[in-house]
């Protein structure tokens, strides 16, 4: 009778450890998010390398469990919390930028140095959302650390959002994660609207050819001059730059195909996983995750007005044959190439002959640089 | 000619690394001063006597030994330390002191008790009103403390109200010697929290439009100078060889001769149908000069039957070499 007792008893334990016991709405909910993460990427093809690790981050982030067993993320000594660890340092985000500096090429951008003004243009959405932020009730820093998803850059949003706002970390990387998958989709009605007929025909010169020189001595000058005016963002901009030596030296080979290849991978695989898994029900949905999605959303669009409005207004002052067709403005967010991509996709519909991949890829690298610029100087005025 | 530029080298490199060190020293500040030490804080022994709390102003680990702390500066035009000078050792790490840190020595008098005890008490009868601190060179004098003699029966330390070079409540560097309201050895001298950046912020920038006009400012200038560089490179490369570089003359006379190719050719293509037409003629004539092939390719067996055996190099002998 007793061993039954004792049976009855341990079945009953096991079971308040199980996941069935400890489960509320709150996880069903996130789950659900994390699958329609995961069916995006794989049936949409929305950036199913970011997508897939950070979908099912979410599910394993949001199986319930009894505290104290040392397995959540935010649990010390999980190994999920030592994964986590990167982010909260700040230590994955300008790995990741290595290998976007080892796989960018900025001839487009060397080529047409005008464009470079458009990143720096659509950085606005990035302080309109501060200022949004603002009048919604957060404090200055937690302002920064959302008005950055607008800079459409995923590993500067992580980055300062450890920094500035650690509690809205999740929340601000799925943010910026999802609207840079959703870029398609936000970005070409606030160009239509924007824009005429006229202007959306508008061709461009074909870029120059880029000598092997310029493209060496491109990413040390910019290092110099960027991280001169904004040491903060050094770690960024430092990583960026190296990355983009290591691959136009070319003497460097191997090391750039590290940076590009298998060490941008694990990174990614790392960083998407634990942030997904930092979305816990209980910290993840609040009223706060809903503002944070919402103003995301709008430093996007302001984001892409702020390009595109820039490039109209650089057309008074340029001559005709020299002007750029205000289709590329949107690019100056940094969601590389999926911008540039867009505005490819736009142009060829008013015109088929029309190719502006090349041209949008100009600011489209100059937004990478601008967002860590702004994100730079976000951190030194609020960190 | 490379000696004196390996010299030149050196000697930037030997100069810049004695202006960082001296930078580095020069960082260092008395912070907050205490003598009439009776119930305060107590050193390694449990004795009460006076302390001298020094600051690592900036941001980089500074190493303290082997500077000199003093109540003395006789010797110092003449670089000769004194018998009142103390030279603080080296090899204990805690002198090298962390970034905006702090570090206490105890003016006690008593050396031989550890390297945190100076050889000088201020207390005592022949003592000076000031405390000094000079650099490992014994010639540059880091930085100089005066204190009024009532001190020495003060129940207050004296110092700086915010540590050196921090702002004060009105926003000034603070770079005054006063009394101090609180003990403070080993920490910052205003205990009470200060705003941080943050909250300053949003009490001078409710609505973030300053922050984002300097940051969009900020933004621009950054990209603007890579544009500025981009642009010169542009130039640069455009430039064309001096080496191909062409005399006044010659360039007036190609300038001409292309003029002139222009107005010949000018009335010969009128149009798009003449070129059209033009283009034909020349297939035409061009396909001409060649021959007509039948263009079917096909593999045939050759007639007779192929074999080594039959072959009469295999069979007939070479014919015999004499050597």
């Amino acid at each position: 009778m007793d061993y039954l007792e004792f049976l009855k008893e341990g079945i009953s334990q096991f079971y308040t450890y199980t996941g069935f016991a400890n489960v509320t709405v709150g996880h069903l909910i996130m789950i659900a998010v994390g699958l329609i993460f995961i069916a995006l990427a794989i049936i949409k093809d929305y950036e199913p390398l970011l997508l897939v690790p950070i979908g099912f981050g979410i599910i394993m982030g949001n199986i319930p469990f009894t505290d104290g067993l040392q397995i959540g993320v935010y649990e010390s000594g999980s190994v999920l919390n030592y994964l986590y660890f990167g982010v909260l340092q700040g230590i994955y985000p300008p790995l990741i930028f290595l290998g976007i500096g080892a796989m960018t090429d900025f001839s487009a951008l060397i080529s047409n140095p005008k464009l470079i003004l458009i990143g720096a243009a659509a950085q606005f959405g990035i302080f309109a959302a501060y200022m949004l932020a603002l009048v919604f009730g957060f404090s200055p820093m937690e302002a920064g650390a959302i008005g950055i998803i607008g800079g459409a850059d995923g590993p500067t949003a992580i980055f300062l959002a450890s920094k500035l706002a650690p509690s809205m970390l999740g929340a601000i990387a799925i943010s910026a994660y999802s609207y840079m998958a959703l870029v398609p989709v936000i970005q070409p009605p606030v160009m239509r609207i924007l824009t005429n007929k006229k202007e959306r025909v508008i061709k461009m010169r074909p870029p120059r050819v880029v000598s092997h020189r310029e493209k060496v001595l491109f990413p040390i000058l910019c290092i110099l001059l960027t991280a001169f005016i904004v040491p903060s963002g050094l770690a960024l901009l430092g990583m960026l730059f190296f990355g983009n030596l290591l691959k136009e030296s070319s003497v460097t080979r191997r090391l750039a195909n590290t940076a590009s290849g298998p060490l941008i991978d694990i990174v990614t695989i790392l960083i998407g996983l634990t942030v997904g898994a930092s979305t816990q029900a209980t910290t993840f949905l609040t009223v706060d995750s809903i503002l944070v999605f919402g103003l995301g959303a709008l430093s996007f669009i302001f984001a892409t007005f702020g390009g595109v409005v820039f490039v109209k207004f650089l057309n008074l002052f340029l001559k005709e044959g020299n002007k750029i067709n205000p289709l590329i403005g949107n690019a100056g967010v940094s969601a590389v190439p999926d911008s540039a991509r867009v505005s490819h996709i736009e142009g060829l519909k008013y015109d088929k002959t029309n190719y502006l991949l090349m041209h949008a890829m100009g600011p489209n690298v100059a937004g990478v640089i601008g967002s860590a610029v702004a994100a730079g100087i976000l951190l030194s005025f609020l960190y | 000619m490379n000696k004196l530029k390996t010299i030149f080298i050196l000697s930037i490199l030997f100069l810049s690394v004695n202006i960082l060190f001296a930078q580095k020293q020069k960082d260092l500040r008395i912070n907050e001063l205490f003598l009439n030490n009776v119930d305060n804080l107590a050193d390694e022994y449990g004795r009460h006597v006076p302390w001298v709390e020094i600051f690592n102003s900036s941001y980089n680990n500074v190493n303290i030994s082997e500077c000199y702390l003093t109540n003395d500066t006789t010797g110092l035009a003449a670089g000769v330390p004194t018998s009142r000078w103390y030279r603080i050792p080296k090899g204990d790490p805690k002198t090298v002191i962390p970034q905006r840190s702090f570090l206490i020595f105890y003016l006690d008098n008593m050396p031989t008790y550890g390297v945190f005890h100076t050889n000088f008490n201020p207390m005592d009868s022949n003592s000076t009103n000031y405390v000094a601190l000079i650099s490992s060179n014994g010639r540059t004098l880091i930085d100089f403390f005066p204190y009024k003699s009532s001190l020495r029966t003060a129940t207050h330390s004296y110092g700086y109200q915010f540590d050196f070079g921090n702002k004060n409540l009105d926003g000034e560097i603070e770079n005054e010697l006063s009394e101090l309201k609180y003990f403070t050895p080993g920490s910052q001298n205003y205990p009470e929290p200060m705003a941080t950046k943050s909250e300053e912020i949003s009490k001078k920038d409710k609505y973030g439009l300053g922050l984002t006009v300097i940051s969009m400012v900020v933004v621009f200038a950054a990209l603007f100078l890579i544009f500025v560089i981009l642009k010169l490179f542009a130039r640069m490369s455009n430039k064309p060889n001096p080496r191909l570089k062409l005399h006044s003359a010659q360039k007036k006379a190609k300038k001409e001769e292309v003029k002139n190719e222009e107005k010949q050719v000018s009335p010969l293509v009128d149009n798009g149908e003449e070129l059209a037409a033009i283009s034909m003629a020349l297939h035409y004539h061009l396909n001409a000069a060649h021959d007509q092939e039948s263009e079917v390719i096909t593999i045939e067996t050759p007639s007779a039957h192929y074999s080594p055996w039959s072959q009469k190099h295999f069979t007939v002998k070479g014919s015999p070499k004499r050597r």
